[in-house]
């Protein structure tokens, strides 16, 4: 099994690279931290004993892309699997964040994810089944204040895939749509799940398993896998609850944890 | 003068030993995390004893190449101010995950930092140890005994528990050092664990969830102040004949794991040394 993977060398990427590994496939990795993803590849190598090919890129360049699409060429490798992983967000509210940054959000989780999923699934290794997953959110089932533009992002990630699925079922195709609730995959996303107190850390999913039932799901042919019975409830309360009232619980909550992360001295 | 390389030298044990380490003669050379850190532990103890031979590096052992990184600076450090001479290294640094997390590498953060952190260190300084028939010492915790190695999966991947997480990285802690005496103890070279016991410090408080910190909080209450296992610590390092024993607790032999053969050692020792690809019997000359 050939799996390529987008953002290998951050917290989630590392535990699906580590989860591939264990199952014995044969690894792709791509990040746009050419350090970190040295570093995991020897990590998975020593672990594994698998093949590990990486090739540092930023996604969100159209000719960087072409480059590791060519080096994937030229040494005609072709995939049974790709993972989107890669994606990103900052912090704060829409006015408050520098422009720039609010396009790149956008940029990476969706103009970038579309980019590299053409390009894989051309490159899929012909007569196997394929397998997709992206990697969408919680915050995709909720309008988010404060979390807007990610939250819409993975919206998009969520239904793109819903549609995508569809159209490429006949092809022996699966797409699955990953929506985790938080998740502990650097040390900022620890100090913010504390920082959101009793409701951050109980829909906070375990990495390692949300790696592990990814798999299992995706190769099973499902196409939407929220982990935790706890979010799967709240995915469903979103579904019921009107979505103004939703924005203004919403607010109310992020705001609260936003100012304690943000601002610890003013307890 | 005598030289003691302590890891984790900021806060808690290691802070507490390389306080008293100076004040009874020992040039320390500590490692933390974080600059800031370092150079109010530093002041601290220079506040307290001006005399105080002390001196700080920092970096995130979590990391391999920091790991690698420190340890040359440590060994230029030596060979420029000690004449290549290292009498202690005190493998302390340690860390408590409410969650699976992993390092660069993709290795589970409780046994990246407890056990392969002070494994790889001590691959970088042992020549320099060797010089003076050096000892290693190591904070271990009772809480190593009743479990086994998971030898098919020492990451945990499959159902992480933090807690299981955390005592396999001490019993890996004792496994080191019994690997470390089968090996090196003909050489003069030995190692010891330490079980500091139950001791207030904040392991349980840095980036750990609520319940763990809520658990901790408490528990911690009941705990000896730092200053206490210092002691046991400056006791191995004093003795001016090796102590026999592997396992001390408030300066006496204490006893440990049934696990602690010297098959599981090896097995360890050639598992460490593939994760960290290094090999012991294989160190840089000084």
């Amino acid at each position: 099994m050939n799996v390529l993977i987008t953002g290998a060398a951050g917290g989630l990427g590392r535990a699906f690279a580590a989860e591939c590994g264990r199952r014995g496939y044969s690894l792709f990795l791509t990040d746009i931290n050419r350090e970190g993803l040295l570093c995991l590849q020897r990590g998975l190598e020593r672990q594994f004993n698998i093949t590990v090919t990486t090739k540092a890129c930023d996604l969100t360049n159209a000719e960087s892309v072409n480059d590791m699409l060519e080096l994937i060429d030229r040494h005609s490798i072709r995939f049974d699997m790709l993972l989107n992983i890669a994606g990103l967000d900052f912090e704060g509210s829409f006015m408050g964040r520098e422009r720039e940054k609010i396009i790149e959000i956008v940029t990476l989780n969706n103009a970038a994810t579309l980019r590299i999923t053409h390009a894989v699934i051309q490159r899929r290794r012909k007569g196997r089944c394929f397998t997709v997953v992206f990697v969408s959110s919680l915050a995709s089932m909720f309008p988010m204040p404060l979390k807007a533009t990610y939250a819409a992002s993975k919206r998009f990630l969520l239904d793109f895939a819903t549609s995508l699925r569809q159209e490429l079922k006949e092809q022996n195709v699966n797409v699955l749509a990953l929506c985790p609730g938080g998740m502990v995959t650097t040390r900022e996303s620890m100090e913010g799940i504390a920082a959101q107190g009793f409701w951050g850390e109980v829909t906070t999913n375990p990495l390692e398993t949300v790696a592990r039932k990814t798999l299992d799901r995706a190769l099973d042919g499902k196409g939407l896998y929220v982990p935790g019975s706890l979010n799967r409830t709240l995915s469903f309360l979103g579904k019921l609850i009107p979505r103004s009232i939703v924005a203004a619980v919403v607010y109310w909550r992020w705001n609260r944890a936003q100012n304690r992360w943000l601002n610890p001295a003013k307890e | 003068m005598k030289t003691a390389v302590i890891t984790g030298a900021t806060s808690g044990i290691g802070f507490e030993t390389a306080s008293l380490l100076a004040r009874k003669g020992f040039r320390v050379l500590g490692i933390g995390h974080s600059e800031e850190n370092c150079l109010k532990a530093q002041e601290r103890i220079l506040s307290e004893n001006p005399d105080a031979k002390i001196a700080y590096f920092w970096g995130d052992l979590m990391q391999q190449r920091e790991v690698l990184c420190l340890s040359r600076d440590v060994a230029a450090y030596l060979s420029e101010n000690c004449d290549g001479e290292l009498n202690v290294l005190i493998n302390n640094a340690g860390c408590v995950r409410s969650w699976y997390a992993t390092t660069d590498e993709g290795y589970e953060q409780q046994f990246a930092l407890n056990h392969l952190a002070g494994f790889y260190l001590t691959h970088g300084l042992l020549p320099f140890l060797k010089k003076t028939k050096g000892r290693i010492i190591i904070t271990g915790s009772k809480s190593h005994k009743g479990i086994k190695v998971r030898w098919g999966d020492v990451m945990l991947s499959r159902g992480y528990n933090p807690l299981i997480a955390y005592k396999q990285s001490k019993l890996c802690n004792v496994l080191f050092a019994k690997g470390i005496n089968d090996r090196y103890a003909a050489e003069g070279v030995r190692a010891y664990v330490v079980d500091p016991g139950l001791v207030n410090t904040d392991i349980g408080n840095k980036k750990t969830g609520t319940l763990v910190k809520l658990i901790w909080a408490l528990r911690k209450l009941q705990g000896v102040p730092p200053t206490v296992p210092a002691k046991t610590y400056a006791f191995l390092c004093e003795q001016e004949k090796a102590p026999e024993g592997l396992c001390y607790y408030l300066c006496r032999e204490t006893t440990y794991s049934k696990q602690v053969t010297s098959e599981n050692a090896s097995r360890l020792f050639a598992l460490s040394e593939r994760l960290c690809g290094i090999c012991y019997g294989r160190e840089a000359a000084v």
